[in-house]
């Protein structure tokens, strides 16, 4: 299981995704923290937007030739019309404000409003890199390489410290321009480079995260600091600490209950201002005795998460009666075809001449690698379809499976598998929910059940079939080791 | 229209030998070329105690901030004889954004914000002269409090901390009696006449209270309807 202590390792297979969502969380609500100061928190929603239309906009042009292949992949293709069409953006809403016309609420809802509608536009001009626009709006964090949380490392921290050293300019430009006037003269600089730091973040941060986490990250950490402090500087830093617990509950929450981290994060962002303003009410030290209960009890949670669960009873709880290994449920809209090895066969399907039949699919892989278990630790296993070739899958919902199970005058037990979800989005890893019972035919009593959901890395796999075959590998090898 | 002369530091001597700190030669004034106020004709020298006095909206803000340099005069010549930075400007408390969390030393340490560099953290001396001027306000024993939480009064008096955190050789305060109880009235009034005459301070102050005006200034400015007459006290 995904533990605590899992989780923080470095070798651990996302430990790169978590690094690059801690290092957001923690950048962004400096910028953030600005934007609501200054009452431009719709500016940091829309930008986002912008940002994606910029992605979707750039695949488009690929498809059609104008831009080449780059040869460094899709998020380096999308960081650049991400950034092209952030400052353009922010360009065009500055020059729409300096002339004045109209409501700041209004242009900045009517471009994010186009911005949402050209990302979809576009994203249908090109069919054919739909997934991958999709797969990268969606911000996967999960998917990020070392090489690109070094690059979110460095620019990321540079935009901190330039924040951090220009601190005491961008707060008197935000309170009172009048006196950022008379001791410093002309401003405008601190202007410019505050909004070119919130465009480098939004910009990078839309591809490694997606438009909805950073919008997250930037707004609701500050928001749930804004109540609990009456300093600036304990304002910065408490917004960038939520910020970071923000990022880590989200992300461990994720890899625990198999959630995507987007709507994870944000839901939690939410949570901690309500829990700001119900804070805010109380005295200080009734905060300090609240805050040390809830790192007690999440302590305590974290150090639990290592217990195991109970692995499958030993064969002769069992015995002399059969173990019904029945066929895999697939439960997912998707076939689970696993691809070809062999390139004639796969030619062959293309062209029309071949069914997809022959291909083996997870279900397949799954069972056949529960039966091997199952014999070698001394099970007795049948297959239905040997007593009765019309059984069917059955599906992990007792009563229908003792029921199916009792039609087919089958006796002892059963074992079922149904699969509710399948993802190998990247070569690094496939998500997989998957539910196992062990029921007693006769009286449907579940003897042993277990709900297998996360993400298993795959990193040695090199195509999508062989991360499917190692992920079964995995969750079998975890149901019986317990 | 004739285009505004300004000049910044004229070191122009004066015929008595007192240089005033700045000087408002038939300047007019106002936004997009709309004149709010015409042949407006001040010198205000140190140690005076100046009121601005005039109904809202008559335009004793565009006045102020054409003096601080916010605003370029439509015509005439304006003349400082002292840099911007040596302005102690004090807004109207409800001008600024209960939005941001900052305690009133917070406030007061924004005043030295012209003299610490980017890279600098922020000097002990910088925070032990806000403590002074705090002091000197009365108002050192609320400097952790939220700004926000602190009454009318109170906050009128950090933001003339705030201004003297400058280090000003003119204080300009634009309604720092509005919206403020009769005790906080009276200490700030005492406050201004004693930066005048004690720390020869210029001050210049508005108010919509002609009365008040009166009776504390040695200099008074009146505006309405676009005039401008200037009045000066006996004895001043």
């Amino acid at each position: 299981m995904n533990g605590f202590f899992t989780i923080v390792n470095p070798s651990y297979l996302l430990f790169p995704a978590l690094v690059g969502t801690l290092i957001m969380g923690f950048v962004c609500p400096l910028i953030g923290s600005y934007l609501v100061l200054r009452r431009t928190i719709f500016l940091g929603l829309t930008l986002p937007e912008i940002a994606a239309a910029g992605v979707s906009f750039t695949f488009w042009l690929q498809q059609t030739g104008v831009l080449p292949e780059f040869a460094q992949g899709e998020r380096s293709i999308g960081m650049i019309g991400s950034l092209l069409f952030t400052f353009l953006g922010m360009a065009l809403l500055g020059y729409l404000e300096q002339r004045g016309k109209g409501m700041a609420e209004g242009r900045l809802a009517a471009a994010y409003a186009f911005a949402g509608a050209v990302t979809i536009l576009f994203m249908v001009f090109n069919p054919a890199g739909q997934v991958d626009v999709l797969n990268l709006l969606k911000g996967e964090v999960i998917a990020l390489s070392r090489g690109e949380l070094k690059l979110l490392a460095v620019v990321f921290g540079l935009v901190a410290m330039v924040m951090l050293v220009f601190r005491r300019e961008f707060l008197l430009i935000s309170f009172d321009r009048d006196l950022a006037f008379l001791l410093k003269g002309r401003q405008i600089i601190w202007d410019i480079l505050l909004y070119l730091l919130a465009g480098i973040v939004i910009a990078l941060g839309v591809i490694m995260a997606g438009p909805l986490l950073i919008f997250g990250f930037l707004v609701l950490p500050a928001l749930a600091a804004r109540p609990l402090v009456s300093r600036m500087s304990g304002f910065l830093l408490l917004s960038s600490l939520l910020g970071l617990v923000m990022a880590f509950v989200g992300f461990y929450s994720s890899v625990r209950l198999d959630l995507p981290l987007g709507p994870t994060d944000v839901a939690l962002g939410c949570c901690l201002i309500f829990l700001a303003y119900g804070l805010s009410r109380i005295s200080v030290r009734g905060r300090a005795a609240l805050m040390l209960g809830a790192l007690i009890v999440v302590s305590g949670n974290a150090c639990g998460s290592a217990r195991t669960a109970s692995p499958i009873p030993e064969a002769r709880a069992l015995n002399p009666r059969p173990l019904w290994l029945a066929k895999v449920k697939n439960s997912t809209a998707l076939p689970l075809v696993l691809p070809s090895s062999n390139p004639l066969r796969s030619l062959a399907e293309m062209a029309g001449k071949v069914s997809a039949d022959y291909r083996s699919s997870v279900m397949d892989l799954l069972r056949q690698d529960l039966q091997t278990e199952f014999e070698q630790r001394g099970f007795k296993v049948a297959l239905p379809e040997q007593l009765d070739a019309r059984f069917t899958a059955l599906a992990s919902d007792p009563d229908s499976a003792m029921r199916l199970a009792r039609e087919g005058r089958l006796s002892g037990a059963v074992f079922v598998s149904e699969i509710w979800r399948w993802e190998g989005e990247t070569q690094k890893f496939v998500r997989a929910l998957v539910d196992f019972k062990l029921i007693e035919v006769d009286d449907g009593t579940v003897l042993w059940e277990r709900r297998v959901q996360r993400a298993i890395p795959t990193p040695s796999a090199t195509n999508l079939g062989q991360a499917s075959a190692d992920a079964v590998r995995a969750i079998v090898r975890e149901l019986f080791a317990g | 229209m004739k285009s505004p002369n300004i000049s910044i530091i004229a070191k122009t001597a004066m015929a008595d030998g007192l240089v005033p700190l700045i000087v408002m030669d038939n300047i007019s004034l106002g936004y997009n070329s709309s004149a709010v106020l015409t042949d407006v004709n001040l010198a205000i020298y140190p140690g005076n105690l100046v009121g601005l006095a005039g109904p809202n909206g008559s335009g004793k803000t565009t006045l102020f901030r054409t003096m601080l340099g916010l605003l370029a005069p439509l015509s005439g010549t304006l003349v400082r004889n002292c840099p911007l930075a040596k302005f102690g400007y004090v807004p109207q408390s409800a001008a600024l954004d209960p939005q941001f969390p900052l305690s009133v030393l917070e406030i007061v340490e924004m005043g030295a914000y012209g003299r610490v560099k980017s890279f600098q953290i922020f000097p002990v001396h910088e925070t032990k002269r806000a403590l002074e001027v705090l002091e000197q306000v009365g108002m050192a024993h609320v400097k952790a409090k939220s700004f926000f939480a602190l009454s009318g009064g109170q906050k009128q008096r950090v933001l003339i901390a705030r201004a003297l955190m400058v280090g000003p050789a003119i204080m300009i305060l634009d309604e720092p009696l509005s919206g403020v109880d009769e005790e906080s009235r009276q200490s700030i009034t005492s406050l201004l006449i004693r930066l005048s005459r004690e720390e020869c301070l210029a001050v210049f102050f508005s108010s919509h209270d002609l009365e008040m005006v009166q009776r504390v200034a040695d200099k008074i400015v009146r505006v309405d309807r676009g005039a401008v007459w200037v009045e000066e006290r006996s004895g001043s």
